[in-house]
């Protein structure tokens, strides 16, 4: 998962918490508030009454009847004012219900008694509970919406501000990861961001991208010169061995051990060449402005490698459509790449196998080539690894000298061709070759 | 012929004279760029193989004035840089040839022959081959008038063969003369065998072969 994607995903899930909570807790928060509100009110009133008592005499209500009593026209609230006789102190605020007229009505009644003038009144201030919950629902409604609204604004600031936050390392990503194939040409351009740890990421990646290719480029060099310089002792190794062998007086055994000589010789200079030819490759020393026909191509290889085939009776088919054509290539290097892969099928094969090359456009839209033998096959534990130099993994006899393989990585990374490879002890291996469709004219 | 080699290698160029001088051609030496000019200035020469490392400079630099004084001369470069500008320039300056070191010397010799019949105009007959003839041009085989076939590769194996008679040919030289660098270690030599062996039957229709030998442990020649 992305961090952009985690980061939302976080942000939304933890704000989505929080509102859930509130809602759960809302109406007992709302009831809490509407209550302790109702008490505060009737607090007032109370206080209210006994200042006018203090001021006016108690008689400013009573005007000398026995007790008082007033209420609202819907009977929301009441007072009543009349002389206790118990001489008890009460001061509380419960529900309870009360007759008033006719009606029957639950109220929150603050009963309260006090001393006047060495006589005790008893005090009552009430208000219906439904008219005190008549704010519940709407308080809670209005206080839902206010809050969503400030989440839905919070979650679109957070979303931004993280997109705008995290954009640098998108484009690290992009331009330093992805986009990036081995080996890492042309400069890096650093991604502009004011964020430190970016800014160093960024650094490092394109401090390691360098550091990368300056080795990369001193072995490629030292691949090349090694094997350059080795090409002339190996010239006067050979002339030298070509005319000892012409020479008259140099007998069968001496002459034979002299073949033997040459044909040491000779494997070190496949070698040196071949390493030379890959590094040639690798620096970009052959043209690619050809165009080619895979069908003719696998053609003239066939005629090329036919002789190879009698020796195991192998059948080789070629069946590829003869519309496509390759265009950006190298044709030499196209050549050799899939000359050393139907070579290889031929060389790892069985008495009387087959090697069968097929084509097809894959979901993409890129042309492939299928190469699939009936051959040896490669051990699992070893595929990974076939394509690395001098790397033998079938030990039998007529191994090569470990690099034709190598030069095909080389030729396809060159190109840009993919190479896939599935295979199972045994029974044989499938290279699958992937022309990107871009190569196609 | 005349040749000059233009080599730094002292040892290479002492092989390569010994190895022209056999085949019967006239040598001199230089080892570097201006051994080689004084050289070319003096005498006249039918080839010169010119190596493109010099100690005093760069072999191309040496290749427009030199056919300035010997425009007839055939130009072969040697080099074992390799590199593909380097074979177009030689080529571009009038190189008639290129060969990459290390190389056979038994290649040298044929691509010589092959200049030398092209750019000389040498009109070679069908050559006597036992009772058999070869034309190397036309890349024909004759029995008397009858023209017997042969796939390329066998011809390839036989003019080889016959180029450098009385030579003993490896199989090895004989697979990189006709694969070149898709030759594949030991693997291709066993193939000459065969096109020996078809070479064999195609011709003992018509008259004997026993000029094609088979030398034990070495490989083949023809004996004439």
């Amino acid at each position: 998962m992305k961090l952009s994607s985690k980061l939302i995903l976080f942000i939304t899930g933890s704000k989505l918490a929080i509102v859930l909570l509130f809602i759960i807790s809302l109406p007992f928060l709302v009831d809490g508030i509407v209550s302790e509100y109702t008490n505060y009110s009737l607090r007032r009133q109370q206080d209210k009454v006994i200042s006018i008592v203090n001021k006016k005499g108690i008689n400013y209500y009573l005007q000398g009847d026995d007790s008082f009593g007033s209420y609202t026209m819907l009977k929301e609230e009441y007072i009543a004012l009349e002389p206790d006789s118990q001489n008890l102190y009460i001061d509380t605020i419960k529900v309870a219900q009360r007759l008033v007229e006719t009606d029957t009505l639950t109220y929150k009644i603050l009963i309260h008694t006090f001393k006047y003038k060495d006589k005790n009144y008893l005090l009552e201030i009430g208000k219906t509970v439904s008219s005190i919950n008549q704010y519940n629902k709407s308080l809670q409604r209005i206080a839902l919406y206010v809050l969503m609204g400030l989440i839905a604004l919070t979650i679109i600031i957070d979303l931004v501000f993280t997109r705008v936050l995290i954009r640098p390392l998108g484009k690290i990503i992009e331009s330093k990861l992805v986009n990036r194939k081995f080996p890492f040409k042309g400069q890096s351009v650093p991604v502009k961001t004011s964020t430190q740890d970016f800014k160093y990421l960024d650094e490092s990646l394109i401090n390691l991208m360098d550091q990368i290719n300056i080795d990369f480029e001193k072995e490629r060099e030292f691949t090349a010169n090694a094997s350059h310089e080795l090409m002339t002792p190996i010239s006067i190794l050979q002339n030298k061995m070509e005319n000892l062998l012409a020479d008259d007086q140099v007998t069968e055994d001496v002459a034979m051990s002299i073949v033997g000589m040459m044909k040491t010789l000779d494997r070190l200079k496949k070698i040196s060449s071949s390493l030379l030819f890959i590094s040639r490759i690798e620096n970009d020393q052959f043209v690619k402005l050809a165009s080619v026909k895979p069908a003719d191509l696998l053609e003239d290889i066939k005629e090329e490698i036919r002789h190879r085939l009698e020796d195991k009776s192998l059948t080789l088919t070629i069946d590829v459509t003869d519309k496509v054509t390759l265009k950006n290539v190298n044709h030499d290097l196209l050549f050799q790449l899939f000359y050393n892969l139907i070579n290889n099928a031929i060389k790892y094969n069985v008495e009387q196998g087959s090697v069968a090359l097929t084509d097809a456009f894959n979901k993409q839209g890129n042309y492939t080539i299928v190469i699939k033998d009936t051959g040896i096959g490669i051990a699992p534990e070893d595929i990974d690894f076939i394509f690395d130099r001098f790397r033998k993994t079938n030990l039998s006899e007529n191994v090569g000298y470990g690099l034709g393989l190598s030069i095909v990585k080389s030729i396809a990374v060159y190109h840009n061709i993919d190479i896939k490879v599935a295979s199972v002890v045994k029974k044989g291996s499938t290279f699958t070759i992937t022309f990107p469709k871009n190569m196609l004219v | 012929m005349k040749v000059l080699i233009v080599e730094d290698e002292k040892t290479l160029a002492y092989e390569m004279e010994t190895f022209l001088k056999k085949a019967f051609y006239l040598c001199d030496l230089a080892h570097t760029v201006a051994q080689g000019l004084e050289k070319i200035e003096i005498n006249s020469y039918d080839f010169i193989l010119l190596d493109l490392g010099l100690p005093d400079g760069d072999g191309l630099t040496l290749l427009p004035k030199a056919k300035k004084h010997n425009p007839e001369a055939a130009y072969i470069i040697l080099t074992a840089r390799g590199n593909l500008e380097d074979r177009i320039t030689g080529l571009d300056l009038g190189a008639d040839d290129y060969l990459a070191k290390p190389f056979s010397l038994l290649e040298l010799q044929s691509r010589m022959q092959a200049i030398a019949r092209r750019k000389f105009n040498v009109k070679e007959e069908a050559l006597p081959l036992g009772e058999f003839s070869i034309d190397l041009q036309k890349r024909f085989v004759y029995y008397k008038e009858q023209q017997i076939e042969l796939s390329r590769k066998e011809f390839d194996v036989l003019s080889y063969l016959f180029l450098h008679k009385n030579r003993v040919l490896t199989r090895m030289q004989l697979s990189e003369h006709i694969w070149g660098t898709f030759a594949d270690d030991d693997y291709d030599s066993n193939y000459i065998d065969a096109h020996i062996k078809n070479i064999r039957k195609k011709l003992n229709i018509w008259a004997p072969t026993e000029w094609l030998e088979t030398v034990r442990g070495v490989g083949y020649r023809i004996k004439k």
